[in-house]
């Protein structure tokens, strides 16, 4: 069941032209120019109960705007948004019950009370029952380690133990739908793995629809099932990553020492890219292939004794993408 | 309620914990209002009988417009703040809440600058209340309380205006202090002695008039000094009452035009 529908979402801020110099900028006061900069453009989407999304782009691709319009933080300038059945900038209240949402770069507690403070007046806020409250507290104090210091107040935690801290008060309601953005920013690595097993234990075990935007690609190939790419404030890829590997990461290289050493060497739909003996090394030819594809192609005609495969790692896709959609916007 | 009273005491017990800090936010709430009634003194001991007023009665205006102040900066004072708690994000983790975002703004923090204001402001007015020459029926206790009560409102609709502008435009911080200053320029006197075009300026544009000096006209029977009409200054509370709602109207449309704060 789809626990997100977005439909041709779109959202336009209007701002004042900027002139450039100092008589443009006096003809701005004077009289300025409006122009519309659509920040988010007809994205449509879903995600499913138990489903992580990856919501990844560039630097001001959209992907804040577009998590504050389905958080009901924004009003949509057109299209349509339902979470949990509700369109969040109609019934925010309502909405807010069954989400949650972290901010990696700003806290969403009491900067002056101790943790544990705000969790309980988020407890008295969502009205969650005391004996729930506990048993949930006791989990996340479990798989993030909150005790060590939720009796500290916020303003002097680390930003590792702050976002431990948010991600809590997060899921202390208990909500179906989360969305973290940037949750993991400026964390160091064994901080950062607990956040993540603490994320797919919320997804797998608790079932909840996660939507996550993040640069960190490590995040992304541990945890992401599905990824929604969007530039320049549109969508344009919807799939796993094996997909967006096919698509964009077609730049692999597959290294193979033959039994024999012939003196040529060739294989339809791939590329020869090094021939030195025995050792030769394939590259995707016309109509690229899979990694999988091009090693079935090769050993139907060659006997193989060593084998290695180097495939772009997620960040030179990412990159590939990126600029691939730079290309078709151009 | 409930809810509201345990977030106010947690807040409240997190300053404290800043004990300096604490004192010198009470120290500088008191300071300022007693500077205010030092200059309040000298004017009244230099200008016996203020605009036809007797001192007294000017003592009686000054104090309620003062208590009134200290009330609204204790209940409805955040909201002059919004233009830092947009800066924050703190607006945006507000509506991930089932809870009004305007109750959010007042329970943000506790402002401790707000009892040295009530300290004095509750000091002058007892004096006041005892030496003005009114004869204290309970009707107009009564009123005196409900004047009271619409000055908050006054003052924090003029707050929440400043409030509901400061959710796009952060400037709006510098008007919050001009007009505090204003207030406590000209709120303290009778409006009557200024000239018309700023008299009606503080009555129609800025309703500073309906915080105290109306209905401390209607108190100490000086209605008959006023350029406006006598039901007009008697329902200086139902004015305050009226003019908040709106304020809050505006509010709520200027959220639902909120662009958020931080990246795209």
């Amino acid at each position: 069941m789809d626990a997100i529908i977005a439909r041709d979402l779109t959202k336009t801020f209007h701002t004042i032209a900027r002139r450039p110099g100092f008589v443009g900028g006096l003809k701005s006061l004077v009289a300025p120019a409006r122009i519309a900069k659509t920040a988010v453009d007809g994205v449509s989407f879903s995600v499913r109960e138990g489903e992580l999304l990856a919501l990844l782009g560039p630097n001001g691709a959209g992907k804040s705007t577009t998590i504050k319009m389905l958080t009901g933080i924004l009003v949509p300038t057109s299209g349509s948004v339902h979470v949990a059945g509700i369109e969040p900038h109609r019934d925010r209240e309502r909405n807010a019950r069954t989400i949650g949402a972290v901010f990696g770069q700003r806290t969403q507690l009491w900067w002056d009370l101790p943790a544990r403070d705000s969790l309980a007046i988020l407890r008295d806020i969502f009205g969650v029952e005391a004996e729930e409250y506990r048993r949930r507290l006791s989990e996340f104090d479990d798989l993030l380690g909150l005790s060590e210091f939720w009796d500290t107040r916020i303003r002097h935690l680390s930003l590792g133990q702050r976002v431990r801290c948010d991600l809590a008060a997060a899921l202390i309601h208990d909500p179906k739908i989360v969305f973290l953005d940037e949750p993991t920013i400026g964390m160091d690595v064994v901080v950062k793995e607990q956040v993540r097993e603490f994320l797919r234990h919320q997804v797998e075990r608790r079932g909840r629809a996660v939507v996550l935007t993040t640069h960190d690609m490590t995040e992304v190939n541990r945890l992401a099932e599905r990824i929604v790419l969007i530039n320049h404030g549109r969508l344009f890829f919807d799939g796993s990553l094996t997909e967006l590997r096919s698509r964009f990461g077609a730049t692999w290289q597959v290294h193979v020492t033959l039994a024999d050493a012939p003196a040529e060497v060739a294989v339809p739909g791939l590329r020869v890219l090094r021939h030195d003996g025995p050792r030769v090394a394939f590259g995707p030819g016309e109509g690229a292939t899979t990694t999988h594809e091009a090693l079935r192609l090769i050993i139907e005609r060659y006997a193989i004794s060593d084998l290695t495969i180097e495939e772009n790692d997620l960040e030179d896709v990412m990159r590939e993408a990126y600029l691939h959609r730079e290309q078709v916007t151009a | 309620m409930g809810l509201v009273w345990r977030i106010t005491r947690l807040n409240f017990r997190a300053v404290l914990e800043y004990r300096a800090e604490f004192m010198l936010k009470v120290a500088v709430g008191a300071a300022w209002q007693i500077s205010v009634v030092v200059f309040a003194t000298v004017l009244l001991t230099r200008f016996p009988g203020m605009g036809g007023w007797a001192t007294s009665d000017v003592l009686l205006l000054a104090s309620m417009r003062l208590l009134s102040h200290g009330l609204y900066v204790l209940l409805l004072g955040r909201v002059t703040w919004t233009h830092i708690i947009v800066q924050l994000g703190q607006i945006d983790a507000f509506m991930l809440r089932p809870m009004p975002v305007y109750r959010q703004v007042q329970l943000a923090f506790f402002n401790v600058n707000a009892v040295g204001d009530l300290l004095v402001a509750a000091s002058l007015f007892a004096g006041a209340v005892l030496v003005v020459d009114v004869d204290w029926t309970p009707a107009r206790i009564v009123y005196l309380v409900v004047a009271l009560v619409g000055g908050v409102l006054a003052e924090g609709a003029i707050g929440t205006v400043l409030g509901s502008i400061a959710l796009h435009a952060p400037a709006t911080a510098y008007w919050s202090l001009w007009l505090d200053e204003m207030m406590t320029a000209f709120g303290n006197y009778p409006l009557h002695i200024l000239p018309g075009l700023v008299r009606d300026a503080f009555t129609f544009v800025v309703p500073l008039a309906f915080v105290a000096y109306l209905p401390a006209a209607v108190l100490t029977g000086h209605v008959d000094t006023l350029a406006v009409p006598g039901w007009l200054a008697v329902a200086s509370p139902l004015v305050g009452l009226l003019a908040y709602l709106a304020s809050r109207l505006l509010w709520k449309r200027s959220l639902r035009a909120y662009k958020g704060y931080g990246g795209t």
